[in-house]
Parts: C-alpha cells; sequence; structure tokens
C-alpha cells in the first residue's frame, strides 16, 4: 500500500547565502507519520515551509504525489494543511474560523461539520462556536486552529510544534485529534516536536535535522 | 460682538426652520463627499494593499509618492480638474465641470492618498501569521486579498473616516471644479467662503456649525475605529 507521497532530491534552501536545509533524498510514503527532531534553527520549519507549498526551495527536485512543484495544482495543494505552534486566528468567532476553509472551497453548509471538528479538539460546541477569537486561551485557540485544519480532512497535516506553547490538557488533545485524523481518514502526518518519547511511540520514521543536514533515526 | 451674537441666533433660526438654502448646500456636501469616498475606497483600498502586500521594484518610491501626495494642496487639484475638464481640456466632451460628479472627481484625487497611504500601513502592520495561516487553509489569491482586507477592517475604515474628514472640510476643489452654483454645487465649505465675503454671517455661521457637527461626528466614529483596530 505504501506510496510516495513526497520525494526529495539534493535539495537545499538558501537565506542570505547562508544554506539552512540540505536535504540529498527523502521520501515520505503515504498514510505514514512521520517526526522531525533536531534543535533550534536546524532547518525543521524551513522543510515544513517547503512541504506545504510555501516556500520554493534554492535548489533540488521536490516532488508530490508524483509530480514535481510546478505542477502541483492549486486544487491539489488544498489538500496539504499545516498548523504552526504560535497559531494565528481571524478577528471572527470560532465557527467562523473553523468552517472558514470549507467556504473558500464553496461549501456552505458547515455547521456540522464545525461541530464534528470541535468535538474532536476537545472544545464543546454549544459553548465555543459563537465564542470570539479573543475570548480564548492559549490552548484553545490552537485547538481552533487544529479544528480549523481537520474540518478539512487533509490529505497531509504538517504540525509544527503544535504543543509547545499549550497546557498538558491542550497538549493531550491535539495530539489525540491528530492521531485520529490519521486513522480515521489515512492523513500522513508530519509532526516536528521535542517530546522525543512519544515520538517513538507513534511515528513510522523519525528524522533527524542539525544544520540543515538529514539523519535518519529510525 | 452684537454681529457675531445676532448671527448665532440667526444661524439657529436657519437650522430649526429649515432654510432650504441652507440645507441644499449641506445635501451637495453630504452627496459629492460621500461619492468621492465610495471611490476612493474602491479604488484606493486594494492599490493600499497591494503597496503594503507586495515586494516589488520601486515600491519605496511609489511609497514617497503617495506620502506627498498626502498634503497635495486642494487648488492644485481643482485646477488640474479644471484644466482637463474645461472644454478645452481633453475630459471637456464629458461636460464635468461645474457639477457634482466634476466636483467628486476632483475630491477622489484628494482622498485616494490618504486611503491609499493608511490601507498599505494597514496591511502592513498585519500580524506576519495571517498570510501563512491563508495560504495554508487554501485560499486562491483574490480570498487572499479579500480576507487580509477583512482583517485590516478597522484600519480601513479609520482611512476612510480620515479621508472623509479631509474632503468634507476642503474649499479649492468644489469652488474650482464646482464653481460654487447656487441650489447646484454649492457646498458648505464654499457657501461659508461666499456669505462671510458678502457679510452675511448667520449662514455662514449655520454651515459652520454643521461642519462642525459632522466634523466631530467624523472623529468619534475614528476614536472608536482606533480602539476597535487596537483588539
Amino acid at each position: 500500500m505504501n506510496k510516495s507521497l513526497y520525494h526529495l532530491e539534493n535539495l537545499t534552501q538558501v537565506y542570505r547565502d547562508r544554506t539552512v536545509l540540505d536535504v540529498d533524498r527523502l521520501n515520505i510514503e503515504v498514510q505514514t507519520i512521520t517526526g522531525l527532531i533536531g534543535p533550534n534553527g536546524s532547518g525543521k520549519s524551513t522543510l515544513m515551509r517547503i512541504l506545504a507549498f510555501l516556500e520554493k526551495p534554492a535548489a533540488g527536485r521536490v516532488t508530490f504525489q508524483g509530480r514535481p512543484l510546478s505542477q502541483v495544482s492549486p486544487v491539489l495543494r488544498r489538500e496539504v494543511t499545516m498548523l504552526s505552534q504560535e497559531p494565528y486566528l481571524l478577528k471572527r468567532s470560532v465557527q467562523a474560523n473553523v468552517s472558514y476553509g470549507l467556504k473558500i472551497r464553496g461549501i456552505s453548509d458547515t455547521q456540522h461539520p464545525v461541530r464534528q471538528a470541535l468535538e474532536k479538539v476537545g472544545l464543546d460546541p454549544a459553548r465555543f462556536s459563537q465564542r470570539s477569537w479573543r475570548e480564548l486561551s492559549g490552548g484553545e485557540a490552537q485547538r481552533v486552529a487544529l479544528a480549523a485544519r481537520l474540518v478539512l480532512k487533509p490529505k497531509v497535516l504538517l504540525l509544527d510544534e503544535p504543543t509547545a506553547n499549550v497546557d498538558r490538557e491542550s497538549s493531550e488533545l491535539i495530539l489525540h485529534a491528530a492521531l485520529e485524523a490519521r486513522n480515521q481518514w489515512g492523513t500522513t502526518l508530519i509532526i516536528i516536536s521535542h517530546q522525543l518519547t512519544w515520538l517513538r511511540q507513534i511515528a513510522d520514521h523519525i528524522l533527524a535535522l542539525d544544520y540543515g543536514r538529514l539523519t535518519r533515526v529510525r | 460682538m452684537d454681529y457675531i451674537l445676532s448671527g448665532l441666533i440667526h444661524a439657529f433660526e436657519l437650522l430649526f426652520q429649515g432654510d432650504p438654502e441652507t440645507y441644499s448646500a449641506v445635501k451637495t456636501t453630504v452627496l459629492a463627499s460621500s461619492l468621492s469616498v465610495g471611490a476612493s475606497m474602491v479604488i484606493g483600498a486594494p492599490l493600499g494593499f497591494c503597496l503594503g502586500y507586495a515586494h516589488f521594484p520601486g515600491r519605496r518610491l511609489i511609497r514617497v509618492i503617495v506620502d506627498t501626495l498626502l498634503s497635495l494642496p486642494t487648488v492644485v487639484i481643482g485646477l488640474l480638474c479644471y484644466a482637463f475638464m474645461s472644454h478645452r481640456g481633453p475630459l471637456g466632451g464629458l461636460e464635468l465641470l461645474f457639477t457634482i460628479p466634476g466636483m467628486a472627481i476632483g475630491q477622489t484625487i484628494l482622498g485616494l492618498p490618504i486611503v491609499v497611504a493608511m490601507t498599505a500601513t494597514a496591511v502592513e502592520n498585519l500580524d506576519y501569521r495571517l498570510k501563512q495561516t491563508l495560504l495554508t487553509l487554501g485560499t486562491d489569491p483574490r480570498q487572499l486579498l479579500l480576507t487580509s482586507l477583512w482583517e485590516a477592517r478597522f484600519a480601513l475604515a479609520l482611512a476612510g473616516a480620515a479621508a472623509y474628514g479631509r474632503i468634507v472640510s476642503e474649499v479649492g476643489i468644489s469652488m474650482m471644479v464646482g464653481g460654487n452654483i447656487k441650489w447646484h454645487t454649492r457646498t458648505i465649505t464654499t457657501a461659508i467662503a461666499l456669505e462671510t465675503g458678502k457679510g452675511q454671517f448667520a449662514m455662514g455661521i449655520a454651515l459652520g456649525l454643521i461642519l462642525i457637527t459632522l466634523a466631530l461626528l467624523v472623529n468619534l466614529a475614528m476614536s472608536g475605529l482606533k480602539r476597535l483596530s487596537g483588539q
């Protein structure tokens, strides 16, 4: 069943003459969980942004579902979404934040999927859906941001230290919801985390980055 | 002092008795300024977004030009519009001179740099995470523009209020392009200038009171919007 989702070859990224990422070869297969570890500034987030189509590499070849980056259609790009450690919520209600991705895809009936997504991240829809973005704690905001991604049922979910700034309860709910997405819809997960023990439990592969160079831990 | 006091009393009489000449000037002012603020927002907000959002060669130069245009004298705009709209000018055939749409065009030129500059600043000050969030949620360029503008909505409304404040209080464009024609293109400011010249202070004071009320309302709206945009 395993099939290549991303394939990277001789990839480099350069910021102001400084090479921040230098990957000889990397293959990420569908429906797998890949953990990314490494010290701050090692290039983890840069790699994530390239995988999320937010950045183009300076050199090298990246393919997504067998297509080079330049040939990845906007429809295909929408199958990939990312959650950062400090997510941004739109200055709207929780309901509007979670339903935003559906609405821009032309889906008007959002009540039910939004309710389901909020339940997945442990937020009671009756209490939270009409709340304003400014009435949420850090952990709640992070869970709303994750719900906004989960409601899209993405094929790829990139999590960039999603639990770095939240309490333990929120952290557990976020990780549980992400794993449920993999189990329910076959979402491929790529997770940056410093929780190596946890990553060892759930990840199919763990990659370590140091000074932009990639090594496979497992 | 007596003539000022009697002017003030007469001004209230004009206002409360609904003097048609006074309210004709108010109507023209509101109509022309609403048209021009609307046009300034429709044209200026997307331009300001591009200026604040995109990085392209010459961006800084354009920003300097826009900032310079903020202090463009109204009589210069009036002169240019007059030259273009007069029968000998390139837009003479459109017969815009001494009309409310003609005045609105001139006032749009006055309001546009305010809207462009303030929108660009608002977009520059948007949270850096917004763009990444929108892109990872799957927005196309049009949705990215509209959502970013909506996120900056209070700052945009502030730009509109600032443009309105400048437009509603200008004299040069209304006088030169509108021609200060009674019942037709006479605005609050041109009427004040005329009536004061004639020594008729009552109507000048009455219109001045309305103008101050409008300015007060605009300022109240701006302070409310500033508070909202800061949240």
